[in-house]
């Protein structure tokens, strides 16, 4: 892509001072680091860091009629969701492949219907909202409306994440519980707190206007000073991910992946009404499925990366989706699908190929890394 | 990034490999560009002693957070030594890559390879463009 056709955030000019190492990512000029990458890590899972993740997708749907398109779009029941309530969940294609994956936000609605903000990736902005615009048939009671461009969004993640949104006049007693949000005020900046993230730890994602995203920016890292908090960069944000062996989507999911697959049964509700991908999930969830997706921890130093083949007993049994030094565990990690006949299970061994060579690798149980209780 | 000091009787490749001819042996390594380009290493997989490989052939690959690299042979010769610091501290390429951070040295190294590499001031230009 040319460089010229890449979006900039309303935070691009920090991350200069910052100086930032920025390349294009999802068609924007991002940071992807400040600092060393697994220093970066370390201090989220440590202490605290903050990301520009203004690429992301946003849209809002309200109305009405909104509650049923949701419905009949994503596995999950949105139906018992209460104002201030955020859901993890994918869109489904038809044979239950994950289009997305996003989070589904319910905000306080003045004239008592329905009032939804989604989260989406970055690269699937315009297939998503030509997605849900594509499944409307009720055009009277519903306003599908895609407002990333008007948005940024920034995560606050790490152990102190609730120090500082305390520092910034949100005591821990007014903020949000998790996959929950508030609709609140940062040093009189309106804005949307809620409690999800994408590294595993503790924290808040921000939602604000552009026109104020620099200056919440700067009051969150002033606040942050005597917690540890950095701003850190998409590549942390991956290895991050990685660890707490949260999918990507494009890496771990695909259009070809269904939420079965993927080892996200637990947010595939089958007990609602119809929804797109719903029988062939039913199926799945009844009669298995022909592929299992596994995280594994290499017993060498090598890294796997994805698309590694996966091997048991000299035979190709699957391969690699994600894969990465994880920096705070230290050693390699990796995610992958391997097929059901090899009935693997946690504790054995198998061999991934990197670079012509096989190197031994132990299933494990994901997330590699899970956050302390604190 | 601050710049290393520049050895002396310093060879570099294309591929970004660079030779420090010291008498007889040849300490070979990846040039500071290389580093740059590549991150933090936080992985070497070296070779054995006493393996002779030609100009040219991986004897090596350095693996950093986000990608792995293969390192090429600046000089046809038969390693005399490798740096097992860096199996602990895989780093040292980073912080300093003309001196803790040397990879690999070769003894009998061709010296006629060396006139196909180019020397410091050249490299410099050439990653320039």
């Amino acid at each position: 892509m040319n460089n010229e056709n890449l979006k900039r955030t309303a935070l691009y000019e920090k991350h200069l001072k910052l100086k930032a190492k920025i390349v294009p990512f999802a068609g924007w000029e991002m940071p992807l680091q400040y600092d060393k990458i697994t220093a970066e890590h370390i201090t989220v899972r440590e202490q605290a860091g903050l990301f520009d993740v203004s690429h992301m997708g946003e849209f809002k749907i309200t109305g009405k009629a909104s509650l049923n398109l949701l419905q009949r779009l994503v596995p999950q029941d949105i139906s018992k969701m209460e104002e201030g309530k955020a859901v993890y969940t994918q869109f489904c294609n038809p044979t239950g492949g994950i289009i997305d994956d996003l989070i589904i936000y319910r905000l306080n609605d003045k004239n008592n219907t329905y009032n939804f903000l989604l989260i989406v990736n970055a690269s699937n902005i315009e297939k998503d909202f030509n997605w849900i615009i594509t499944n409307q048939n009720d055009t009277s009671e519903i306003t599908v409306k895609n407002i990333s461009d008007d948005y940024s969004l920034m995560a606050l993640q790490g152990p102190n994440a609730v120090d500082i949104l305390d520092i910034l006049g949100i005591d821990i007693d007014n903020q949000p519980k998790r996959f929950r949000l508030k609709e609140t005020q940062i040093n009189n900046i309106e804005c949307i707190v809620a409690r999800t993230g994408y590294t595993g730890e503790d924290g808040f994602e921000i939602l604000v206007n552009n026109n104020q995203a620099a200056m919440l920016w700067d009051s969150i890292l002033k606040a942050g000073e005597t917690k540890g908090l950095k701003p850190i960069g998409l590549a942390a944000r991956d290895t991050l991910r990685l660890e707490a062996a949260l999918p990507l989507h494009g890496n771990d999911i695909d259009e070809n992946t269904t939420p079965i697959e993927a080892g996200l049964k637990w947010s595939v509700c089958i007990d609602k009404p119809d929804f797109i991908g719903k029988e062939v999930l039913i199926k799945q969830l009844q009669q298995g499925t022909d592929k299992i997706f596994i995280g594994f921890k290499m017993q060498s130093s090598r890294i796997p990366r994805q698309g590694c083949e996966i091997f048991q007993g000299g035979r190709i049994i699957g391969s690699t989706t994600s894969g990465s030094i994880a920096p705070y565990l230290n050693y390699p990690i990796g995610m992958g699908y391997v097929d059901k006949t090899s009935n693997t299970k946690t504790g054995d061994l198998i061999e991934v190929l990197i670079r012509d060579k096989k190197y031994p690798a132990e299933i494990v149980k994901r997330p590699f890394y899970k956050m302390k209780k604190r | 990034m601050s710049n290393l000091e520049t050895p002396e009787n310093i060879h570099c490749t294309r591929s970004h490999e660079y030779v420090i001819v010291d008498g007889e042996t040849g300490i070979i390594g990846i040039t500071q560009y290389a580093t740059e380009q590549l991150g933090e290493i936080v992985y070497v997989e070296l070779p054995e002693v006493g393996t002779t490989i030609p100009k040219g052939e991986a004897f090596g690959t350095v693996e950093s957070v986000k990608a792995a690299s293969e390192i090429y042979m600046p000089v046809s010769g038969t390693i005399s030594e490798i740096n097992h610091r860096l199996t602990s501290e895989p780093e040292l390429i980073n912080d300093d890559c003309y001196n803790e951070g040397w990879i690999i040295k070769v003894a009998d190294f061709s010296k006629e390879d060396l006139e196909e590499a180019m020397p410091m001031d050249e490299y410099l230009s050439f990653i320039e463009e």
